[in-house]
């Protein structure tokens, strides 16, 4: 039986899914607005495929994405991930963050097509979405609908 | 989260949070439910979240859950709430983001002992010709523009196409088309994702299901709408695809700064609302409106291939293979209608997120053919289980304007679900009690195992029992076919 996700990519840093009766959630942490970001997007394609090493490094893009405060950048950051995921099956799995602000962001992206996404995240809610401040760092946690 | 203590019983069926419950609420919040579906909604959030429904500007009467009531985000799902025309809000989380997902029923005039041994066929055509699962396109291409025709004029277009009868329209809550779609406002995101999804199921909980009329509770309406014992009839149950989602996205996202405008103050982001009147609001609802005659056009293709389907596997070998619309209902949508209110009418948006509409007899905007029964209530169980058909009441129109239960409600998360049960497992259990099953992914059918649900008969019995609807007949499914 699969065990539910989660990554430390650093000490203390996680994202791990979480209970919802209706859909799937993710709780996302990071010292940092860049690094919450970085893990909410890893964390993301974490969902979508069973696991983010095979996924081919066959594209790189930049991104930019603008938004009216720090929520809004994060539902709208995943929410690009997962319109080029149903539209073009593509899956990004390495993110490079660069001027990240409460506002905007922007972003080298690099992942490929995947055939066979085990998932299908239909949209990033708002659902009691809040960024808030931890001994840690920043934490929120992110309910899609599947 | 909310209490026993925090609600009172007032009717048999119906419990009511008081107003001073908390001091954001503008209006009591009501449900439906019995001893045992009432244990099931104090395991989540979902009353807290019928809480924060009260609290939206404008809601007349009191916010209201359906005894399928779980938790959903921003409102909850089986939430049915109605706002003052035209100074109340709209709120694209009271609709959803599947807009217009609903439910159509089709009948057959073949016994289940006619067909039962070319089911296995009929499930495999089915699943062949309609097409479902993550991220599979239709068969239907639109030609540049024709989006935008499909999106404003719904069933019409499926019409035109040669995807419908007449018959179809007349049988689709609103003839299959909302006027006052507008396709210049939905994003060219919302279109991308649209363009060609048309005449699919998703993935989820979307299915096609043949069932079996088990049994009939009702003789005149089961003769007005043609079932009979031993019936095969067939459900569909999807919605706008990634259509609906990007403008339900779209307008959340939007909503977000306009609501500092109005000076709305929200317990939750996802109830994000503008008033009906303001260009967002009006805006939102014309998107609304695109989206849901997308979900009827999508439905009435699936329609199409299920009757194509019936024909390759049928034609000479039954004799009437003809397969005939009972009816079309939504189960997210915002509608403007009139309703009593204190004595008098009142024109309001009633938000149904996981609710039907259920008209009484005698409502205009009925067919002709159900104008004196009531409206045609469907309601899809989960795989292996039970569903109903119900009918529109004085109660509804009374109690809930107009509404009523949508389906079981999920009691288990998905991941829990996926935990719990194995896809092929499940598959087999099914097979075994005689229920073909054709699906994509064995972890999208582990997701919607019967045991994640609440009991569909409980739910039924509620609204049956609080006269917010009533039972026609209850059906069990013979085939199931998933993404």
């Amino acid at each position: 039986m699969a065990k539910p996700k989660s990554a430390k990519p650093q000490a203390n840093i996680a994202f791990e899914e979480i209970e919802h009766t209706a859909d799937w959630a993710l709780r996302i942490q990071g010292q940092d607005l860049r690094q919450l970001l970085l893990n909410a997007a890893r964390g993301m394609s974490s969902l979508l495929v069973a696991d983010l090493a095979d996924v081919p490094a066959t594209r790189e893009e930049q991104l930019e994405i603008e938004a009216y405060d720090a929520e809004s950048l994060l539902v709208n950051w995943l929410s690009e991930l997962a319109y080029r995921a149903e539209v073009e099956g593509i899956v990004f799995a390495e993110f490079d963050l660069s001027r990240v602000t409460p506002t905007h962001l922007q972003a080298a992206v690099r992942g490929g097509h995947v055939s066979d996404l085990q998932k299908h995240i239909k949209a990033v809610t708002y659902h009691n979405l809040e960024i808030i401040k931890t001994d840690r760092g920043l934490e929120a946690t992110v309910v899609f609908d599947v | 989260m909310v209490s026993q203590s925090d609600f009172k019983q007032i009717d048999k069926y119906v419990y009511e949070i008081p107003q001073s419950f908390r001091a954001d609420m503008r209006v009591p919040a009501r449900f439906y439910a019995d001893p045992d579906l009432l244990e099931n909604m104090l395991g989540d959030k979902s009353l807290e979240q019928l809480a924060n429904t009260a609290t939206l500007p404008g809601v007349v009467n009191y916010a209201l859950a359906m005894p399928d009531i779980h938790q959903g985000y921003g409102f909850p799902i089986g939430g049915v709430v109605a706002t003052a025309w035209p100074d109340g809000v709209i709120s694209p989380g009271g609709v959803g983001y599947d807009i217009n997902c609903g439910v159509r029923l089709l009948a057959t005039h073949l016994h289940q002992q006619e067909v039962a041994p070319y089911l296995n066929d009929l499930a495999t055509m089915l699943y062949h010709h309609c097409p479902s699962g993550v991220g599979k396109g239709g068969h239907v291409k639109l030609k540049p523009g024709e989006l935008e025709r499909l999106v404003e004029t719904g069933a019409r277009w499926a019409l035109k196409r040669g995807f419908a009868t007449e018959e179809d329209l007349v049988r689709t809550e609103e003839n299959g088309c909302i006027e006052g779609a507008d396709a210049g406002l939905v994003s060219e995101r919302a279109k991308k994702r649209g363009q060609d999804q048309v005449g699919t199921l998703g993935a989820g909980n979307h299915f096609i299901e043949v069932d079996e009329v088990d049994e009939v509770f009702d003789e005149t309406a089961a003769q007005r709408t043609g079932l009979f014992p031993g019936q095969v009839v067939v459900q569909i149950h999807c919605g706008s695809r990634g259509f609906g989602h990007q403008i339900c996205s779209d307008y959340v996202n939007r909503f977000q700064k306009v609501i500092h405008q109005y000076g709305i103050t929200l317990p939750d982001r996802e109830l994000v609302c503008a008033p009906l009147s303001s260009p967002a609001g009006q805006d939102y609802l014309a998107a609304m409106k695109a989206a849901a005659n997308y979900a009827f056009a999508n439905r009435q293709v699936l329609t199409y291939h299920i009757r194509r389907s019936f024909e390759e596997v049928l034609a000479g070998k039954v004799k009437n293979h003809h397969v005939y619309q009972v009816y079309d209902i939504a189960h997210n949508m915002a509608k403007i209608e009139e309703h009593e209110s204190q004595g008098r009418k009142i024109k309001v948006c009633v938000h149904r997120k996981g609710a039907t509409r259920a008209f009484g007899p005698g409502s205009p905007v009925l067919p002709g053919v159900y104008r004196d029964i009531g409206q045609p209530v469907l309601v899809p169980g989960s795989m292996g289980t039970a569903s109903w058909v119900l009918l529109g009441t004085e109660g509804s129109m009374n109690q809930t304007f107009g509404s009523t239960c949508h389906g079981a409600g999920r009691m288990m998360s998905r991941s829990k679900a996926k935990k719990t049960v194995w896809g092929a497992e499940l598959r087999e259990e099914l097979e075994a009690g005689g229920i073909h099953v054709r699906a994509g992914s064995m972890a999208g059918l582990a997701e919607e195992a019967p045991l994640a649900y609440k009991d569909v008969d409980k739910v039924v019995e509620v609204v049956h029992g609080a006269g917010i609807a009533k039972k026609v007949a209850r059906l069990v499914p013979i085939a199931v076919i998933k993404g």
